[in-house]
């Protein structure tokens, strides 16, 4: 809606004063009332006065509506909108095809006859220790890792 | 720098039984892989075994996790800060 006001009100109000709506009202609305205070016996100032009144009173409620017709005619047509929707939802289809192809990362493929899984042997033991030696060493292997200062990180510049 | 950690995982290849090992850290991060286990596996890996470890009672205890399959069988170690995955061939 935000665009449409803009879009709508600037187009028409810019052109007279460009930082209108950004100015508190009251202060441009107070000085004809005081300069026809003023002036009481001068006709054409009060109604030029009146008429200053009149347009920033005009001003006011204009930017103060929000003309939906407006808004709509400025809209797209029925079936432009159904292009859109279309386009969209098929770009959609395509990231939701993309995130759902990224989301698992499957370990290598297991079995599709679990029976025959489940009727064979146990896991050997060595198997186990075998896994514990790995880690072990791994880990070892890893508490091993330490940053080795080869230079100095911060050097003096030889200044002549 | 981390060259003991890669001729450690070199040394587990020579193993003809084993076609991949994998290790990881505690937050799924890939700390060096081999053969069948690839980086993208780091994250399945750790947190089975931290599942795994979290069915015990004794917490200093640290169960090995295997997956059976016709394919061989991949086995999931923790030990200290890092979980390794070692995929087996049955012999």
């Amino acid at each position: 809606m935000g665009c449409c006001y803009s879009s709508e009100t600037e187009t028409t109000e810019q052109d007279r004063d460009e930082r209108k709506p950004l100015i508190p009202h009251p202060n441009p609305d107070s000085k004809p009332i005081n300069g026809a205070e003023r002036n009481p016996a001068n006709l054409p100032s009060t109604r030029t006065d009146e008429q200053a009144l009149l347009t920033s009173i005009l001003t006011k409620t204009a930017l103060n509506i929000i003309d939906v017709s407006a808004a709509d005619s400025q809209g797209m047509e029925q079936h432009e909108y159904m292009d859109k929707a279309r386009q969209y939802s098929t770009k959609l289809a395509v990231l939701s095809n993309t995130l759902s192809q990224k989301k698992p990362a499957p370990l290598p493929s297991l079995t599709t006859q679990p029976h025959q899984v489940l009727a064979s042997d146990l896991v050997p033991y060595s198997d186990m220790q075998q896994v514990s030696k790995i880690a072990a060493y791994a880990y070892s292997a890893i508490s091993q890792i330490k940053v080795d200062a080869k230079e100095e990180l911060v050097v003096q510049f030889a200044i002549p | 720098m981390e060259s003991t950690l890669e001729q450690h995982l070199d040394d587990t290849m020579k193993n003809p039984a084993i076609v991949g090992v994998l290790c990881t850290d505690q937050q799924g991060h890939n700390l060096g892989c081999r053969g069948s286990l690839s980086d993208e596996h780091g994250g399945v890996v750790s947190v089975l075994a931290r599942q795994a470890a979290s069915l015990m009672r004794d917490p200093t205890d640290t169960p090995t996790v295997c997956l059976e399959s016709d394919s061989g069988n991949i086995l999931m170690k923790t030990h200290g800060s890092i979980t390794v995955a070692v995929h087996k061939m049955a012999s």
